[in-house]
């Protein structure tokens, strides 16, 4: 019997690669901090995922319960790895619950962390109660709650999504562009006219990166179906006036200056890093790339590769990525994963 | 102060005061001019949907602002001003008071429709700008142009006769929009007419002017035509909130037409 796969991170990426590797029988421990699985999607209560439109407690919710119920996989929740030593084929690695387990690799799939609004204050979140995120207009809609202005409870009538709220921007040291926020913000602004009517949403854009085929059903399908408005600024300020938020910028497309009354402003958060990603690199030896998430080693050879044989990455632990893609990766990083445990590695990592 | 490149600035939006003092410092004359700023304080979302109510308006909200209609555009080729795509925009965001200011432009599609075939959202922007052209006139910003009075002239005639006569739709459209009917290109192309057309066309000619045939058993087409258009007529004053104008004209008219003393 060899080792089993040591798996760090419960999300859609650990979860696909416990599955993949149990499905072949391969034996695996899967550690997640938080109390329980299903990552982001779960813990941060999403509503609909695109691009199925299943609901994230269902779709995500099935992947868990596919792993829970499976007997060879190992699942330690509320459990940190704290120690990593040894070579491909035989690690050793210490745990937050004082036991030490043998692994003949190991998956990262460690995630990101959302984005703290906090840090672009003129853009008045943490400032002013109907100024919300993507998340938290996520956890309205899924908890059946409905889209409602938080300072009292009312349906709003005008919606402004500004996007890029902690991507591509240097002010902030994030230059990336987090890639799926453009689709979850159409998706949002339909679910929000879906339920409220009488509700215009505004989205504020620099560039639009519904990338792929959701250009049709999510950009295409928002305007010509559900109406919303894309106005390309970058907004520079929100402000409160009774009980309206101002919203300031420019309209680029008419080259003026525009000061709109809203009822509710949504930030299109983006994707950092893990906060923990410093921590993960110095445990596991592995090198992080220049914005801070877990590096690859090469791109085509061995996607999950990380700088360290045996380690394996996977998911939005290496940039922002979608869930179907973590997926995938999850899949693909079980696979290198199983290579190393079944002895096949040492020559690959050559 | 000096304003450089003033041409640039709307005169409007130039304030010069003759006497104006604020916190005790004098800010009057050439040398205060202010410029008032163009901030845009607020969406008006009634626009759009007025539009797009109206035949041709209909896509409207597709628009993702490529250009691709004024790029393309005839008119735009002569008259630099005459920008479909801002004009899309302005309505799509309620910028009413920027519309006005081209009303008198707006009319001069002369639906060639190289827009339709470039838009590749389907917006069908030449259809917009009638639909725009509708609006200005339904909502009394313009007069009726001289194509919709055409419009009304020969599809009046046809309502009515179930035909068309081209020389009664020409003398009507001419005494509507108040034109000589001796115009020296109209009495050129009578007199080819009358010397180059056979004698048979030319004596049906007459007699269809005389005798105004109608298409046999056209009353019960003409009545269900009429049914659609007041019905269709009614959706377009609903859709942009004239029923109570119109309603406001009817009373007065009531008013005007009971003997006063009662």
């Amino acid at each position: 019997m060899t080792k089993p796969v040591l798996i760090v991170g419960g999300g859609p990426a650990g979860l696909a690669a416990a599955h993949s590797l149990a499905s072949i029988g391969q034996k695996c421990i899967l550690v997640e901090k938080e109390d329980r699985l299903g990552g982001a999607p779960i813990l941060s209560g999403y509503a609909k995922l695109v691009p199925s439109g299943e609901w994230a407690k269902d779709a995500i919710g099935g992947m868990v319960s596919r792993v829970e119920n499976n007997k060879l996989v190992e699942i330690k929740t509320g459990t940190i790895v704290n120690e990593f030593s040894g070579n491909p084929g035989s690690f050793s690695a210490k745990l937050s619950d004082g036991k030490t387990i043998k692994a003949s690799s190991a998956i990262l799939s460690t995630g990101f962390t959302h984005f703290d609004s906090v840090n672009k204050p003129e853009w008045g979140f943490g400032t002013f109660e109907n100024v919300v995120t993507t998340t938290q207009v996520e956890q309205m809609i899924s908890s059946g709650q409905g889209v409602r202005c938080p300072s009292d409870g009312r349906k709003p009538k005008r919606v402004a999504i500004l996007l890029c709220v902690g991507s591509r921007d240097r002010q902030i040291g994030r230059e990336w562009c987090s890639k799926i926020c453009c689709t979850v913000s159409a998706n949002l602004a339909m679910e929000i006219r879906e339920e409220l009517e009488d509700c215009h949403v505004y989205i504020y854009y620099m560039d639009i990166r519904t990338f792929g085929l959701y250009e049709t059903s999510y950009y295409w399908r928002s305007q010509e179906e559900f109406k919303v408005k894309y106005i390309k600024a970058r907004i520079a300020e929100v402000t409160q006036k009774d009980d309206k938020l101002i919203v300031k910028g420019e309209d680029t497309l008419v080259k003026r200056p525009i000061t709109i009354p809203f009822d509710m402003v949504v930030h299109a958060i983006g994707m950092d890093p893990n906060v923990d990603n410093m921590l993960i690199s110095t445990i596991f030896g592995i090198d992080l790339e220049p914005h801070g998430f877990i590096g690859k080693q090469n791109s085509y050879g061995d996607i999950g590769a990380t700088s360290r044989p045996g380690v394996f990455i996977a998911g939005a632990a290496t940039g922002p990525e979608s869930i179907d893609d973590s997926i995938a990766q999850g899949h693909a990083a079980a696979m290198s994963a199983y290579a190393v445990a079944q002895g096949a590695g040492k020559v690959a990592a050559e | 102060m000096p304003i450089h490149e003033e041409h640039l600035i709307r005169p409007e939006n130039l304030k010069t005061h003759e006497n104006l003092v604020i916190d005790g410092v004098d800010v009057s004359g050439h040398w205060s001019t202010f410029i008032e700023s163009r901030v845009v304080t607020d969406y008006n979302e009634a626009i759009e949907e007025e539009i797009s109510s109206l035949p041709g308006g209909e896509f409207i909200h597709r628009c993702w602002q490529c250009g691709s209609c004024t790029n393309s555009c005839t008119v735009n080729a002569v008259n630099p001003e005459f920008n479909p795509r801002y004009w899309i925009y302005l309505i799509r965001m309620g910028m009413e008071s920027e519309l006005l200011r081209d009303r008198d432009i707006i009319w001069q599609c002369v639906s060639c429709n190289k827009c339709t075939y470039a838009c590749p959202r389907d917006v069908m922007p030449e259809g917009v700008m009638k639909a725009t052209a509708h609006w200005l006139e339904l909502k009394g910003h313009t007069p009726k142009s001289p194509s919709t009075v055409f419009d009304e002239v020969f599809a009046g005639q046809v309502i009515e006769t179930g035909k068309i006569e081209e020389g009664r739709v020409l003398r009507h459209f001419l005494k509507r929009t108040g034109q000589p009917m001796i115009q020296p290109w109209l009495v050129e192309m009578v007199k080819r007419m009358v010397f180059g057309l056979p004698l048979k066309m030319l004596i049906h000619l007459g007699l269809a002017n005389i005798f105004r045939p109608r298409t046999s058993q056209w009353a019960r087409a003409r009545s269900a035509i009429n049914e659609y258009v007041a019905e269709k007529e009614d959706e377009h004053q609903t859709a942009l909130g004239l029923d109570d104008l119109v309603e406001l004209a009817k009373q007065e008219v009531t008013s005007k037409s009971t003997p006063a003393g009662e």
